[in-house]
């Protein structure tokens, strides 16, 4: 009970019109800078640090939770409306976000993206206040091994994500896990493909890649369409039904949960837990055929996931004292500075500075829920911008974005160059999540691969006779199994009948050539 | 190959004009340090984070970019500005491009020495004139609360012996900062640091958490990085490897006093482009010497573990060339010189 | 869409030679021995090469979705036909029924550029050329960007595409052109920090 009291107490100092509005300025800020692609959690916190150190510790930690949240959530608000992704975290929201968008239900899509993030941040701060100190064992019985068994139990939603052509997924998924070793090999400083551009030495930049392929490649493609065949500007209503509120609670209570227990790992967090999160969905929902097409659930999995992960990236970072993610890492450097020393030490030595930022998340979270909200149809109203004007707006957008995170003119060639071939794996059926999979996960396999084998000095069997490892290894194997064996049955069944590829709104408009198809041949 | 040769070429030629900078201010003494009517900034002061945001580099920065602005230390704002990418060098190659221009300061540590070393730059130290050393850190490699090595003789003794069967995590790559201070003090022990496995992570919070999860026997991270872990007695450190106890762990004794001839700082400074007149140096030199003296920047270096180890223009370039010395050294042996 | 889909067989080929590159590549990676590592660097390129070959090959001999309609028309023509353009919807070989409805309005799609919602974007009837003209702008805004400065680069490139696409009202398009500039500029450069080029202007 002490810790509830101390919780009060957190509150009551959180809850002070002062505090109060610092939380609205940090959420209000976090939003805005993280609508801008390229500038995610980690720049609207590094940007806003020399604000919070003219302030008393505790306001500034408020503050810094608040623009914590509202940047998460304003990453995924350019998803949703740009195909933008500026964030790793927000790819998967981006999947079903934006076909809704174009379907003229952007309202829609934003509100289950807040209330997704709103639970799964809620979550995640009942899991950190309830049982941080014991999860940070979990955080450690993480090594090399069980990260790459992690990776690849995630790399095998290519399969899920490859749509009907699980060839041409395969390839998006190996060429994303070619792009990601280009640069200095961490493991043995060795250069790769990276024909002697230094620019290249740390590799190729996610945001590049999600950028061009996503959000360029979909300029190109709007360009084609002449206008046509999207959101008319027509935003419906925000209000989902109580059937549509229904069906989001599952995926929205499963990613909150997973999204936590994924985030407490310190490395990739919230992009795994949001992937992991959109391909079991997908696969559970009796309806996951229509995901990438403009279903709310493959909005709510993903966005409650990385809400999730975000919380409890927070485990390590207050528990141990290690930042488990970039944001952590800046956060932490801010704890310091402020003069919170973040360890295990913390509970015992700081408990009101723990239950400060505890309460102060909650708040967060709330705050933006009801900030947010009302913001939705001034946010969504973007879309009513002529397409004309909206088009060389959205390459700005991606441009200020790559050129803010990198300040090199190289890195803007290469998003044009992604662009161009985003579009082309558009045209040609390839589908682009699997490439972007392959990009966030395929490094961080290899590099867990390779210091795993270093510590067992080359003996294979490390990765089957650890429980946590060979668990992870035996669901990817399933995982990769079952879909490949219906999706066998399924050629057998019909032979040569072609469905849709791609991904997003051309598979949305395919299906309806699908189905004429079909009754064609029934 | 091409590149070196010309890069020896160059070396020679930026060895004789550090020279002449140093001759420069020696002659200036402490004239241009009394006579404030010197040189002065014109315009803002474009200084270089060779790193993102958030990170070491972009710390030191922009909270001693703070300090001096608001103590007004320099007469023109100083604007921070992040150029990440290649371990620092597309931040120092940027910095290279604007010679002779007294508008430009960068942040910089090892890493100005090792990346080169590695073969990773295309500028050495010597192609940049270096202001004033700020600060300190030393290393310090710890091991689990239970873990057999109770000192760094014992681990030593092991890696002498067996040295398969330990493994070290960092977090850095091989040749760059975390591996050099191992392999350093590994070799000062008398074992052979080529043998020696280590396990480079994304940064000393990942090889921390390794440790702790016991994946791996030992782990090398900076001081304050590991100063939370050891008071709550879930890690040892075995031992620091600056010269003097650090106030960040002060308990745990140095490779010196653990018998082993070693020392390794992880320092912070900042340095210009080539080609400074002897008094825009002093003038940022004289800037620094007093922006370290400040309540503000104590405050803050306290709180981030970092000790004060201020050195001028001059004593920082001898420093720079020392330094320089023994890395090659280290990076020979182990065979990752190129 | 249809112009940049091409056949199977030949993306598989396309593809195959550059995994064939890559895959020779990955072979002149250097072998590591300095340290002892038990994975090379070279190891997992090596081997992604080879997969990425297997699977070009597996596509090369994999038989073609049966050619039903290509996509962008299908469902573009359904709602939207009448501003199909005449050229665009006659290289078609599927659409013969639209052709003449599309033959009628392309009139009426040039001069909607005049407009203030114009129905289609752009000014000429070959989509490939379309495609280049907004690529070179966007080519020549990263060339501007840096030696211009991001204002007027970026002021330039909006106007300018914004017109080019058929954005009828021109006080307004400069105004959000400009705006958009200065209040990006001024967000980054002055609230968060991030120094944007200033270019030829004096700030």
């Amino acid at each position: 009970m002490d810790a509830l009291n101390q919780l009060f107490h957190g509150f009551g100092v959180a809850l002070s019109p002062q505090n109060l509005a610092f939380v609205f300025l940090g959420v209000l800020m976090g939003t805005i800078i993280g609508m801008l692609p390229g500038l995610g959690p980690i720049s609207a916190i590094s940007l806003m640090i020399p604000v919070a150190f003219t302030m008393d510790p505790t306001s500034a930690i408020i503050m810094l939770a608040g623009v914590y949240y509202g940047a998460i959530f304003g990453g995924s608000t350019s998803s949703i409306l740009l195909n933008a992704p500026g964030v790793a975290g927000t790819v998967a929201t981006s999947f079903d976000g934006y076909p809704l968008a174009r379907k003229g239900q952007a309202g829609k899509a934003l509100s289950v993206a807040a209330i997704a993030s709103f639970v799964g941040g809620t979550v995640g701060v009942v899991g950190l206040m309830l049982v941080a100190p014991s999860l940070s064992a979990l955080t450690v019985s993480f090594g090399p091994a069980e990260y790459f068994a992690l990776m690849v139990l995630g790399l095998t939603a290519v399969v899920t994500l490859s749509g009907n052509n699980l060839t041409k997924g395969l390839i998006s998924g190996t060429v994303g896990v070619m792009i990601a070793l280009v640069g200095i090999d961490s493991q043995t400083s060795t250069l790769r493909f990276t024909f002697g551009r230094h620019e290249l030495y740390e590799g190729v930049e996610f945001l590049i890649v999600a950028l061009g392929v996503f959000a360029l490649a979909e300029v190109f493609v709007m360009l084609l369409r002449r206008g046509q065949g999207g959101g008319d500007g027509t935003i419906t209503s925000l209000r989902l039904s109580r059937r549509e509120l229904k069906e989001i609670s599952g995926p929205t209570g499963r990613g909150s949960v997973l999204g936590f227990f994924t985030g407490v790992l310190p490395g990739a967090g919230a992009t795994v837990a949001s992937f992991l999160s959109y391909s079991f969905e997908k696969r559970l929902a009796k309806d996951g055929k229509t995901f990438g097409k403009g279903n709310i659930k493959g909005v709510a999995a993903p966005e409650s996931a990385n809400n999730g992960a975000a919380v409890g990236s927070f485990v390590p970072l207050l528990t141990l004292g290690v930042p488990g993610s970039g944001t952590t890492a800046v956060l932490l450097g801010a704890l310091l500075v402020l003069g919170v020393q973040p360890g295990p030490l913390l509970l015992d030595e700081q408990p009101d500075m723990f239950w400060g930022v505890v309460a102060s998340m909650y708040i967060g979270n709330i705050v933006l829920l009801i900030l947010n909200l009302p913001l939705i149809p001034l946010f969504a109203k973007v879309l009513r911008t002529p397409q004309a004007l909206l088009l060389p707006l959205v390459v700005v957008f991606c441009v200020v974005g790559v050129y803010g995170h990198s300040f090199s003119t190289f890195d803007l060639w290469l998003l044009i160059g992604f662009g161009v071939l985003g579009f082309l794996m558009r045209a040609n059926g390839f589908p682009a999540a699997p490439l972007i999979l392959g990009l966030i996960l395929g490094g961080l396999m290899e590099k867990s691969m390779r210091q795993a084998l270093l510590i067992s000095s080359g003996d294979l069997t490390t990765f089957v006779t650890k429980p946590i490892s060979a668990t992870l290894l035996a669901l990817a194997a399933l995982s990769l199994l079952a879909p490949l064996y219906g999706a066998w049955r399924r050629t057998r069944r019909r032979q040569g009948l072609s469905e849709d590829d791609g991904r997003g709104q051309d598979e949305r408009r395919k299906a309806t050539a699908g189905g004429t198809r079909e009754r064609k041949n029934g | 190959m091409f590149r070196t040769g010309r890069r020896g070429s160059r070396a020679a030629f930026a060895a004789v004009a550090v020279g002449s900078v140093s001759l420069l201010l020696a002659a200036c003494g402490e004239g241009a340090g009394a006579a404030s009517g010197g040189w002065q900034p014109t315009k803002p002061i474009e200084y270089i984070a060779p790193a993102n945001t958030g990170g070491g580099w972009d710390t030191l920065a922009r909270s001693s970019a703070r300090v001096m602005d608001e103590a007004d230390l320099v007469s023109r704002p100083m604007r921070v500005v992040n150029k990440p990418g290649a371990g620092g060098a597309i931040g120092w190659s940027y910095v290279a491009k604007h010679q002779k221009d007294p508008h430009k300061l960068f942040v910089t540590s090892p890493p100005i020495l090792l990346v080169p070393l590695a073969g990773e730059s295309d500028q050495t130290y010597r192609d940049f004139t270096p202001v004033a050393r700020l600060n300190t850190e030393p290393l310090a490699y710890v091991v689990k609360a239970n873990s057999p090595f109770k000192t760094f003789e014992d681990l030593a003794a092991k890696l002498k012996t067996d040295p398969g069967k330990v493994s070290v995590a960092g977090g850095s790559g091989p040749g760059s900062l975390d591996h050099v201070g191992l392999a350093g003090a590994v070799q000062a022990a008398g074992a052979d640091a080529s043998k020696v496995k280590y396990v480079p992570f994304d940064g000393g919070g990942e090889a921390l958490t390794s440790l702790l999860g016991g994946h791996t026997d030992v782990a090398v991270a900076g001081g304050s990085e590991v100063q939370a872990l050891v008071r709550s007695g879930d890690v040892r450190a075995l031992a620091v490897s600056s010269e003097k106890r650090s106030p960040v762990l002060p308990d745990t004794p140095t490779l010196t006093e653990s018998g082993i001839d070693y020392v390794f700082d992880i320092w912070r400074g900042v340095m210009a482009p080539k080609g400074l007149t002897g008094e825009q140096v002093a003038y940022y030199e004289k800037a620094f010497r007093k922006m370290v003296e400040q309540d503000a920047w104590k405050k803050e270096s306290r709180k981030l573990g970092w000790t004060d180890a201020f050195l001028g223009s001059e004593e920082f370039g001898k420093f720079l060339d020392e330094q320089n010395k023994e890395y090659t050294g280290i990076l020979t042996e182990v065979g990752l010189r190129k | 869409m249809h112009h940049f889909r091409f056949s199977q067989r030949t993306v598989a080929a396309v593809l195959g030679v550059l995994a064939v590159a890559y895959t020779v590549q990955a072979y002149r990676i250097p072998e590591f021995a300095a340290v002892q590592v038990p994975v090379q660097p070279g190891t997992l390129p090596r081997g992604l090469g080879l997969l990425l070959i297997v699977l070009c090959l597996a596509l090369f001999l994999q038989k073609p979705a049966p050619k039903t309609t290509d996509t962008s028309e299908t469902t573009d023509t359904a709602p939207a036909a009448t501003t199909e353009r005449t050229e665009h919807a006659a290289t078609t070989a599927t659409t013969t029924a639209t052709t003449a409805t599309t033959a009628t309005t392309a009139t009426t799609a040039t001069t909607g550029a005049t407009t203030a919602t114009p129905p289609t974007l752009g000014r000429l009837a070959d989509a490939r050329l379309e495609l280049a003209v907004l690529l070179g702008a966007i080519v020549l805004y990263v060339l501007l960007f840096e030696p211009l400065g991001f204002i007027p680069a970026t002021a330039l490139f909006v106007t300018g595409t914004a017109w080019y696409l058929g954005f009828g009202r021109h006080w307004v398009n400069a105004l959000v052109g400009v705006g958009v500039a200065a209040g990006l500029y001024l967000g980054m450069s002055e609230g968060l920090d991030v120094a944007l080029p200033t270019g030829v202007l004096p700030f």
